[in-house]
């Protein structure tokens, strides 16, 4: 029991195996770390929007910058546009950018907004990166360091791409034994644990850790495990997707940030790629027949991508649930990625629980068996913690719709609305969402976001005391923000600009 | 080749400026032209010296970046390690222009065959898409209008130094780390010893006029020859 962990053994190879490879060899150069990866299994791949923490992951598994973006046909991503979601009206439209408001208490600044520049929208009196997003600037210039930006951003990018880069890193770069083979079974310890794997090319593959990246089939987390799956359908009722990809100009500019556009009974992304767009239909099968899904795909790409036309999309037909384990910790082995839970991508927060599934495995990676089980139980409430604030966060964004047809309605229902965002809905009347209501560090979804959604919804906004004078200096902020965006929309290139030269 | 031309937005709506630093910039060069107004800015860094123009008969001031002809030793990976440039240098590829009847209002003057001028749509904008100068042009046109008050006045600076005997030629042998020397010749600087002999009437006549302030700053400016060195020494090319 108390043995050193030395030997780490990961399960599947997407975009959760290997960047768990390659952040844990990165961090824990003292571990020996395999991965077995089924040749036979596709990867699902399409997590194609990254938080602005995957630089940092980045950085830290030792990859440029330049060669990312040129090997897996990225580009930059500096937020979410969110079109049609509050009335579905042509010019209903608002942004959640990366880049958090000016600091300090967000109070004054809404009142300075709401006297000074209420014909702004909340994210473009608050930030200059909504201009560089209405403009399709990239978010720094070539010249600065690597992953260092004059607006906060994250990416875009192909993730078959991804994975074969963090593939070729892992291997050939930080040591990573790969393993082309499926799983058989599972051999268990006395205790429970795993104690190996047995492959279908006849090896057993022992490690002290197990990690579980196999995608929804969850092959140890629920095969071995046997963690309860929790649903979450009750709240997000979305369970199907059709995704094409549709290749673009050459010259076409290239989108700074995600749009979802919301339709009869669920919503659409387009992510820009320098070379495609990936467009998807997520809709709830219990509203919306496949056949209709089809056609409101069909009629946005015809409108959205200029020469598409009325080609046949023949997309791809995505079914899931919405859910996740009810412990993603279990023993000696850890659940990371789509075999921990998944949601919607409304918010692209599937590579970003990767990245802090990881955080919080190397900060705290256990010294030996003994340690395992402290470290699993706050690993645990932790995800938890985060699972329940991002469905709530999700949810927020039909909560405050105005949209009529039965979908939204029923989104609406009080019924459907967890009890901790129905209780924040009632006090954020009296004052703006804070770090009051978001307490822990690291929250997914801190207060800057819940303000962008809320206002950018066009939540009313809470004037305690607003008879006195607006503070000069939530004024001068906002100023200062204005004069921010002509500096920023002189000095950025254009996206496309950008990877025109890195190309060169 | 320079190409100057009055900057418009008819003719430079799409106009963007590389503002990184480098040698590849034009930024290789030992020495800018600095005007009086700035030398108290410049003093932090820059070593402020005089040279002797036969052609015009008259001094000007210069502000040292290095020892050789093309050496620029604050220029380090693509940034100027400073906190300030000279006005001449900050405007670049832009100049002080005057209509052709030589007589009117300072025109902003922009120089297309500038090294700074960008291409294929990287760098920084000039004008807006409504013809308005971006924030960085604005900077560009205060600067021109300093350089070119500073430069107007700079002429009575120089007589008032001539007037009363203050400068001196100056020369240094620089010898580096590895032993190997350079010999700085033509220079002059401020004659410290006539200086603190001037009566207090021409004291505060030199005061009065803004003059002594930037007597003072050149002076002590050339604490800066040593910090210079040290740069070349560190650079270890000798």
């Amino acid at each position: 029991m108390t043995s050193p962990i030395g030997t780490v053994a990961i399960v599947g190879g997407g975009t959760a195996g290997w960047l768990a490879a390659c952040v844990l060899a990165a961090r824990r150069p003292e571990l020996s770390i395999s991965l077995v990866e089924s040749p036979d299994i596709p990867t699902i791949g399409v997590g194609e929007g990254t938080w602005p923490t995957m630089r940092e992951t980045l950085a830290t598994i030792g990859i440029a910058e330049s060669e990312f973006l040129r090997v897996c046909d990225a580009s930059f991503k500096q937020g979410s546009r969110f079109d049609g979601w509050v009335t579905g009206a042509a010019d209903d439209s608002y942004l959640h950018p990366f880049t958090l408001p000016p600091t300090g208490e967000i109070g004054p600044k809404l009142a300075a907004w709401q006297a000074g520049a209420a014909s702004l929208g909340f994210a473009e009196a608050m930030t200059p990166q909504a201009v560089a997003c209405s403009r399709n600037l990239a978010p720094r210039q070539r010249a600065m360091p690597d992953y260092a930006g004059a607006l906060n951003y994250g990416y875009h990018l192909d993730a078959g791409k991804l994975a074969a880069l963090l593939t070729r890193h892992a291997t050939e770069r930080l040591g990573v034994t790969r393993i082309a083979a499926t799983v058989v079974s599972v051999g268990a310890a006395v205790n429970g644990d795993i104690a190996n794997l047995l492959l279908d090319d006849g090896r057993t593959l022992a490690a002290d850790l197990f990690l579980d990246c196999s995608g929804h089939a969850g092959l140890l987390i629920a095969g071995h495990c046997k963690a309860e799956w929790v649903d979450r359908s009750d709240v997000s009722f979305n369970d199907r997707a059709l995704a094409v990809q549709i290749p673009v100009a050459p010259d076409s500019p290239i989108a700074s940030q995600t749009i979802g556009t919301a339709h009869q009974a669920g919503w659409l992304w387009d992510i820009a790629l320098p070379t495609r767009r990936g467009i998807g239909c997520v809709y709830s099968s219990n509203f919306l027949s496949d056949e209709a899904a089809l056609q409101i795909l069909t009629d946005h790409v015809a409108g959205a991508v200029p020469g598409a036309g009325n080609v046949d999309l023949s997309p791809r037909k995505l079914s899931f649930k919405t859910g996740h384990r009810a412990r993603f910790w279990h023993g000696n082995c850890v659940a990371i990625g789509l075999s921990a839970g998944f949601i919607e991508p409304l918010e692209a927060s599937a590579i970003v629980m990767i990245e802090l599934s990881l955080r919080a495995l190397t900060d705290n990676f256990p010294a030996s068996r003994a340690a395992m089980d402290i470290h699993a139980r706050r690993f645990n409430a932790l995800f938890r913690y985060r699972w329940d604030r991002i469905v709530e966060f999700l949810k927020l964004h039909y909560v405050l719709s105005r949209r009529q047809e039965p979908y939204w309605l029923a989104q609406r229902d009080p019924a459907t609305i967890p009890a901790q965002l129905a209780e924040n809905l009632l006090l954020w009347r009296d004052q703006p969402p804070s770090a009051w209501d978001f307490p822990q560090i690291d929250e997914v979804f801190a207060a800057a976001s819940q303000q962008y959604v809320l206002y950018g919804m066009g939540y009313g906004v809470p004037l305690a005391g607003s008879t006195s004078a607006v503070d000069p200096a939530a004024i001068a902020q906002l100023a200062e923000v204005r004069e921010r965006s002509r500096v920023l929309a002189s000095a950025l290139p254009a996206n496309r600009t950008y990877f025109d030269a890195l190309a060169a | 080749m320079s190409n100057h031309e009055i900057l418009n937005f008819a003719e430079h709506a799409e106009l963007r400026i590389q503002t990184e630093a480098g040698a590849d910039y034009g930024d290789g060069v030992m020495a800018s032209l600095a005007v009086p107004a700035e030398f108290q800015r410049l003093a932090c860094e820059y070593p402020i010296l005089f040279r002797f123009d036969a052609e015009r008969g008259a001094f000007s001031a210069l502000a040292l970046f290095g020892f050789e002809q093309g050496e620029n030793l604050f220029i380090e990976a693509g940034r100027w390690d400073a906190a300030c440039k000279p006005l001449a240098v900050a405007v670049q590829p832009f100049l002080v222009g005057r209509p052709q009847s030589g007589e009117g209002a300072t025109q902003v003057h922009v120089d297309m065959g500038h090294p700074r001028i960008a291409q294929g749509g990287e760098g920084v904008r000039v004008f807006d898409e409504t013809g308005q100068p971006t924030p960085f042009l604005e900077e560009i046109a205060e600067m021109i209008g300093a350089l070119d008050e500073g430069y107007r006045a700079s002429g009575e600076f120089f007589a008032a130094l001539s007037r009363y005997d203050l400068v001196e030629p100056f020369s240094m042998d620089v010898t580096l780390a590895s032993g190997a020397q350079h010999r700085m010749v033509g220079y002059h600087l401020i004659n410290e010893e006539k200086l603190a002999g001037l009566e207090p009437g021409v004291l505060a006549e030199l005061h009065e006029a803004g003059h002594l302030r930037p007597i003072y700053m050149a002076i002590a400016s050339l604490g800066n020859l040593g910090k210079l060195v040290r740069r070349k020494n560190r650079r270890g090319d000798g």
